[in-house]
């Protein structure tokens, strides 16, 4: 595997601080990619929301997955979602979804809504994780609360951590922020993450800049793709249409 | 509101917001054949308490206290091992083939809790990969979402994964009493000091008392 020592053209800094992008210490964490979250019937369906924001970016998000396994880094995914006795789901976050018409752990058209096992709780054939990658099990934003992620990182002797996933503002955010705050250096690829509101997406990707990058860095896939090197991501099984970026 | 004469002093609790807590009676523990015994150690002394446990298992079903159990053990990819863990003393167990499966790997026969004090639906199954039930686990979000205040524990070994779990617990604001005869160790002197250390200085780690004032103390 071969140590990066050129930077991604990344806002605020050339990423990562260190110059150096070494596949023995990175890890691309895609967060969320959940049929609950940007498939037809699921959990942000249900709410009313537009999906196509969240559909975009999957198409630079499967960029970015093959080229980091061509790479040799250390791959995770992510899943939110509950114990199917709903013993870890906090008593306001489930009146919360309810009041918006998704109650998690209800009955929906995918299944019972953000509930472990479930179809809609799965990953989307477009980010299937592989053999040998790590799937972290979250029941709530971040990604390190209430689960292995950061022994798994220390264990990897991971540094550097990309991201993509769903949402910018939401899980990709608060697992940055987490991350960032123990010490590990972060880029969220702008065009591989997505929110249900754009102006929350672009204001997302502006917070971590501020300050000299506060959280970290974000780059475009092509920044990212063009210092690593890519590979093609193989063909999807099952694959569903992607809507155009409007 | 209820009272449970516990050592070194009676303390008050709510059915509603304790939990039973059982520690790692897993068939690699408490039975031959299994991790316990690949150490070296005598796994009959921890089958004592497992009729003391079935007793406070079936009174806290009665009663409808929440129920938690632990199993210690690891992903079927060992991704979760720290390779200190895997090498310790040398020699490994952990992963390899024993006659109740791969030795502490989720999914195995071994790695499952003994038939005596299975658990049932409604009670939450928390999977660690250390000694302590906290350390990246959901556990402490599971008690929290519930109002659990008090933790009533039982499990093995006394001085490890008991111990530690308690500790944890401890720090972060829970009352915990250890049920000394739900608990045991491969060492009856660890057992016996693992106890003292519990509740010696005023309980500055928790509570013990016996399965019976336990079933003494909610009727």
């Amino acid at each position: 595997m071969t140590v990066i020592t050129a930077t991604v053209a990344a806002e605020p800094y050339p990423w990562p601080s260190d110059g150096v992008i070494d596949p023995e210490h990175t890890a691309l964490i895609n967060i969320d990619w959940q049929h609950d979250f940007c498939g037809p019937g699921g959990y942000v369906d249900q709410m009313g929301y537009d999906l196509s924001l969240v559909r975009a970016p999957l198409i630079p998000a499967r960029r970015a997955l093959g080229a980091a396994r061509a790479a040799g880094w250390f791959i995770l995914h992510t899943r939110e979602g509950h114990r199917p006795d709903l013993s870890d789901l906090p008593a306001n976050k489930r009146w919360r979804s309810r009041r918006i018409g998704a109650g998690i752990g209800d009955a929906g058209p995918s299944g019972r809504v953000l509930t472990r096992g479930e179809s809609g709780w799965e990953i989307v054939d477009e980010m299937a994780p592989l053999d040998g990658e790590v799937i972290i099990d979250k029941p709530g934003k971040g990604s390190f609360y209430a689960t292995d992620l950061d022994l798994q990182l220390r264990l990897h002797a991971i540094t550097h951590i990309v991201f993509t996933g769903i949402t910018t503002d939401v899980c990709v955010h608060t697992t940055m922020r987490d991350a960032n705050d123990r010490g590990y250096e972060c880029l969220v690829l702008s065009d591989a993450t997505g929110a249900i509101d754009l102006s929350n997406h672009l204001a997302a990707l502006k917070m971590i800049t501020m300050q000299g990058g506060v959280f970290g860095a974000h780059a475009t896939t092509d920044a990212l793709v063009s210092v690593i090197g890519s590979d093609a991501p193989g063909p999807i099984v099952n694959e569903m249409p992607v809507s155009a970026l409007l | 509101m209820s009272a449970i004469t516990a050592e070194p002093f009676t303390l008050e609790f709510d059915v509603q917001s304790s939990a039973l807590v059982f520690i790692d009676f897993q068939r690699d523990f408490v039975l031959p054949g299994g991790f316990g015994e690949q150490l070296g150690n005598d796994t009959s002394l921890l089958l004592e308490a497992i009729e003391p446990a079935q007793r406070v298992l079936a009174t806290a079903r009665r009663i409808g206290m929440f129920v938690v159990h632990t199993r210690e053990g690891h992903r079927p990819d060992l991704s979760d091992c720290p390779p200190a863990k895997l090498t310790r003393g040398g020699q490994t167990f952990i992963g390899t083939e024993g006659p109740m499966g791969r030795i502490l790997i989720r999914g195995e026969k071994g790695h499952d809790i003994v038939d005596e004090v299975y658990p049932i639906l409604g009670e939450p199954v928390i999977d660690k990969l250390g000694k302590g039930a906290f350390y990246q686990t959901d556990l402490h979000q599971i008690l929290i979402d519930r109002g659990i205040k008090t933790l009533f524990v039982g499990g093995v070994t006394t001085e490890v994964c008991v111990h530690t779990t308690v500790r944890e617990a401890n720090d972060r604001g829970f009352e915990c009493v250890v049920l000394s005869d739900c608990s045991a160790s491969y060492f009856p002197e660890f057992h016996r000091i693992g106890l003292e250390m519990i509740k010696a200085q005023g309980a500055i780690f928790g509570w013990v008392a016996t399965s019976s004032q336990f079933i003494d103390s909610v009727g």
